[in-house]
């Protein structure tokens, strides 16, 4: 453990943006009850704010003369080991990274990519829970946090393809559109891609995978990594410039919609010309302008509602798009949970959590607020954009032993397809 | 001592006993004698009667010589006290019991009234009543103001020797007054800065409230002693209240009504003067509840906004129409830019500093490690 | 030493030097986290980042705190949102339109403006002071708070209650003698003024800062703040 590396880190990566959110935080407290680990445990330590404690410390103490006097006069504390054990366990396995808090707070601190920042901090001192480290060096070795290597990759999509009947392009040069994958949809929601596949085709759209650009998820971003975050992006920015695609498409995931559409610009060069979109937007805008059709009212058959993901919704502002398919595949039966859209709660796998072993009897925690609001409308199935709430919701009802059926927006719009 | 006594020179005089008793009654209302410690300490009755008592001390006393003395003054105090309406208490007081000397009002002049003076000041030496009208200058030895050749400091000093008790009327000789404001050329001061060792009560107020002079003088006349006072010397029979405890437009504060300017319609109303500038809360006089020209009125019940004239100063206490809470100091936008710039300044400092501190944990941060967490 | 010269001092040189640290602590604060580094935002935006950050200021300044109860985190926190929302309703309201605190404004910018009647401002203090007892109280019960609560902060509760306390005393002519009253609130004042730039208080400040950022990513995004 290198505890200097962390505050270096910190040192380093605190500029006017962290600063002055820093500065402007008045210890009020509302981000706690935000916070979905806060509410479903009532542990104080996963406050928002005290999520931050570090970087705080960090900050005052290096750059501030009342935080040296502080230090100097014992009101305050350094960041120790041992602090730097336990926040690790507090900001990897009790944070989502979701945002919720972000919307509470009174002066709109962004807390979210703080505590991503003290993740990063975490990071450099390598002080990251195992499950996480093992998976994120997975990717970085073999390409895929589930140890997926090309050529597995590669026999799956050939499965898919011949189990569902779809054409699954691979290293088109000359496509418009890259479509890449996560892991989490290869190995458990195969109908995903096939479906995904199925409504390209429909659309009619020139579109490739890629076997280097394999892997659309990124726990280089969920370790806060930048060195680890920029070699994932770049397997895939790599494939498209050398496939000369016009745009990205993220399949269904939501951290990769963050890391690609939000963050890549910010950290490394981007390929230029080359848009990045996700599947809901994609489809929804193929929908619209025709290029596919889908029977109205195919899923009336029982109150169906739409889990937003965070990154997606409330971080990404694909807002209405999944909703006006729902409204239109089930016009009757469409019920929003409460809250939602950009308010929505958060699933508890996110930002790496489900990866995480330690961290399940907390996720389960958190998840029985998503049942509760799946039972205050009698909901019977939901559905989602993102593979990686799609499997917290999987497990999740099976450990409530709810009969709400799970089910991914793509494969549900393949189904409908004319 | 053979000498006569005030009754007997009244009475001289053609004052009638029915007349002496009433003026008696006024004296003893002027001189407010609520304090009856003093008077049970002078050995009078159980229950005392403050005509009787005052009367019983005019019948038994001598007259009671006072020398007036005006050092930087305007005279204004002089005017008020002789601007009273006659017949008056005042003038009674004054003209009939006391005064040898005044350099306003009297007839004499040149060195035969000096003279006077000190023959007075000689026969009744450590009895006779000093009041002292505008300030005295210490500024170089006081020459910036010298009467008969003689500097103000010298003339007082010599005044105050054999004085039984020293009143300082008005504002100038009580705390210095307009000539202190700032920057003080002349180094006035109040003349209980002067003189420390003599029985001092201030009077102040520009001008002072004639009444109030003339009752301090009567208490001393008829108690031997000079009134109870505040920590500024002030008699507190006076002084004990600020202008706002019985201000007529209190109600109007207490409302929250105020007139914006002097042609407002809340001027006309009679509102509360507190945004037009009125001191009323920290000033502590009698105008409000004995009043002026004889309970005539006072400057706010005729519009106008209490100036503060009673306290030390006022003339210094930040603008006659500035409401009454603004600030005394303000810094200057010099300042105010100045400062804004000096921490501007500082702040970019270490900013920069900070930002070379970025630099370097950049360099120095090791690479992140390969292995798993403890 | 007497109260009419305390009572001067800290109407007089005390406030000005109080007065030109709080400007130019400020400032120090200001340019020191200004000049830390802002890197150019190189994601491309999907909506507006203008409109972004005008709704987040009328929804965050205008309309939630005259309605927190229609906030989820409302149930659990409503002692921090109502009392927190009195008490900074009553500090803008005292500060500019209470008639004393206006003439101190006109005196220093020259120009005044139409304040609220007395008995309205009155009102309006001491349900300041009751709030901040309530937040104090609060503070202390509040399994998070209390967590995250170091001391400086008992000193801004401190330094900020002790001005509205003397303020209301002092308006009502309680204990004792005007000036000293008035000396009392002006020498909270003063020593508020100075300690500001120094602590959270500086807040109202940042404030701009954390709202702007958070309108400009929720704009950026094309999503609701």
């Amino acid at each position: 453990m290198n505890t200097q590396s962390a505050i270096n880190t910190y040192v380093k990566e605190i500029g006017g943006w962290a600063a002055s959110q820093l500065e402007a935080c008045t210890r009020c407290g509302l981000c706690a009850d935000a916070c979905h680990f806060y509410q479903a445990t009532g542990n104080p330590e996963y406050a928002p704010v005290w999520k931050t404690e570090l970087l705080r410390r960090a900050y005052e103490q290096r750059f501030t003369i009342a935080g040296r006097l502080k230090l100097a006069v014992g009101l305050d504390k350094r960041v120790t080991d041992e602090d730097l054990k336990h926040w690790s366990t507090i900001v990897y396995e009790a944070c989502t990274l979701c945002n919720k808090c972000a919307m509470v707070c009174p002066m709109g601190i962004q807390l979210g990519p703080l505590i991503h920042e003290v993740r990063s901090g975490m990071a450099a001192a390598g002080v990251v829970p195992g499950d996480l480290m093992s998976a994120t060096m997975k990717q970085k070795e073999v390409g895929s946090p589930l140890g997926v290597t090309g050529k597995t990759w590669a026999e799956r999509m050939e499965w898919i393809g011949d189990e569902w009947e779809v054409k699954i392009p691979v290293d088109v040069k000359g496509a418009d559109t890259l479509v890449v994958f996560t892991s989490i949809e290869l190995m458990k929601f195969p109908d995903s891609i096939a479906a995904i596949a199925k409504i390209m085709d429909k659309a009619g759209e020139k579109w490739t995978t890629s076997s280097n650009g394999r892997e659309v998820v990124n726990f280089g971003f969920f370790k806060a990594d930048e060195e680890l975050t920029k070699l994932f992006l770049n397997r895939v920015f790599e494939a498209a410039k050398e496939l000369g695609v016009k745009r990205i498409m993220i399949s269904e995931c939501g951290h990769a919609y963050d890391a690609f559409r939000w963050t890549a610009a910010n950290i490394m060069e981007v390929p230029k010309g080359v848009a990045i979109t996700h599947i809901a937007q994609v489809m929804h805008d193929f929908w619209k302008a025709g290029r596919i059709k889908l029977k109205k009212g195919i899923y009336d058959d029982g109150t169906i509602t739409f889990h937003d993901s965070c990154k997606i919704q409330r971080r990404g502002g694909i807002i209405k798009e999944p909703r006006e398919i729902l409204k239109w595949l089930a016009p009757r039966s469409f019920k929003e949970m409460t809250p939602n859209k950009e308010q929505a709660l958060c699933c508890g796998g996110g930002g790496g959590v489900i990866s995480i072993q330690e961290a399940d009897p907390l996720r389960f925690a958190v998840f029985g607020m998503k049942v509760d609001q799946m039972k205050e409308i009698g909901a019977k199935s939901v559905c989602m954009v993102c593979s990686n709430c799609r499997l917290q919701f999987t497990e999740g009802v099976a450990h409530f032993n709810s009969d709400v059926k799970v089910r991914g927006l793509s494969e549900m719009v393949s189904q409908a397809l004319e | 001592m053979g000498e006569k006594t005030i009754y007997q020179q009244l009475k001289e005089e053609g004052l009638s006993r029915r007349d002496f008793m009433k003026f008696c009654g006024l004296l003893s209302g002027m001189m407010g004698l609520e304090f009856v410690a003093p008077a049970k300490a002078l050995g009078a009755l159980a229950r005392p009667d403050p005509a009787r008592m005052v009367a019983e001390a005019l019948e038994s006393k001598p007259r009671l010589p006072l020398i007036w003395l005006e050092l930087q003054d305007c005279a204004g105090c002089t005017e008020a006290i002789s601007r009273s309406p006659s017949p008056s208490l005042v003038n009674l007081v004054l003209n009939k019991i006391s005064v040898d000397y005044q350099e306003t009002l009297m007839a004499a002049a040149g060195f035969q009234a000096e003279q006077a003076k000190l023959d007075t000041m000689k026969k009744y030496h450590g009895k006779y009543v000093l009041v002292v009208e505008g300030s005295p200058t210490i500024g170089e030895n006081g020459v910036y103001c010298t009467i008969g050749g003689r500097s103000n400091l010298d003339l007082l000093k010599e005044a105050a020797e054999g004085a039984a008790a020293i009143i300082a009327t008005g504002n100038c000789a009580s705390f210095g007054g307009i000539p202190k404001a700032q920057p003080n050329p002349t180094g006035a001061r109040g003349v209980w800065e002067v003189i420390t060792d003599r029985p001092i009560v201030n009077i102040p107020g520009c001008p002072a409230i004639p009444e109030v002079t003339t009752g301090t003088i009567a208490h001393f006349l008829v108690m031997g002693q000079l009134p109870k006072t505040d920590s500024l010397h002030r008699p507190l029979t006076f002084y004990g209240h600020t202008i706002h405890d019985h201000c007529l437009r209190r109600p109007f504060y207490e409302a929250g009504k105020f007139a914006e300017g002097f042609r407002s319609e809340g001027a006309r109303e009679g509102h509360c003067l507190y945004k037009l500038g009125c001191k009323g809360p920290t000033t502590y006089n009698a105008c409000s509840s004995l009043k002026w020209e004889q309970g005539l009125s006072f400057p706010v019940q005729s519009g106008h906004p209490c100036l503060g004239c009673s306290e030390p100063h006022f003339w210094d206490g930040g603008g006659l129409y500035q409401g009454q809470s603004a600030p005394l100091d303000r810094p200057s936008l010099a300042a105010i830019g100045t400062a804004a710039g000096v921490g501007a300044a500082l702040g970019i400092a270490m900013a920069g500093a900070n930002s070379l501190k970025k630099r370097n944990a950049g360099k120095t941060t090791p690479p992140p490690d390969k292995g798993s967490s403890e | 030493m007497e109260w009419t010269d305390i009572l001067r001092f800290f109407r007089g040189p005390f406030f000005a030097v109080s007065l030109i640290i709080f400007v130019g602590g400020m400032a120090y604060r200001l340019f020191r986290i200004i000049l830390l580094g802002w890197p150019r935002d190189r994601v491309e935006s999907r909506g507006s980042k203008a409109v972004g950050i005008v709704r987040t200021y009328l929804k965050g300044l205008v309309l939630f705190p005259f309605i927190p109860w229609v906030k989820r985190t409302f149930g659990k926190n409503s002692l921090t949102y109502i009392a927190g929302g009195l008490f900074h309703l009553s500090l803008v309201l005292v500060i500019f339109f209470a008639t004393p605190h206006m003439l101190v404004w006109k005196s220093l910018l020259g120009f005044g403006w139409p304040t609220l009647p007395l008995p309205v401002a009155d009102w309006l203090s001491a349900i300041g002071i009751v709030s901040l007892l309530v937040l104090l109280v609060n503070r202390l019960t509040h399994p998070v708070l209390k967590l995250i609560t170091k001391s400086p902060l008992w000193l801004n509760w401190t330094l900020v209650f002790l001005p509205f306390v003397t303020g209301y005393v002092m308006t009502h002519h309680l204990f004792s003698r005007y000036e000293v009253l008035f000396s009392l609130h002006m020498m909270t004042v003063d020593i508020l003024l100075i300690w500001i730039p120094l602590g959270r208080i500086s807040h109202f400040l940042f404030y701009f800062f954390s709202r702007t950022i958070h309108g400009a990513q929720a704009g950026k995004r094309a999503v609701t703040p």
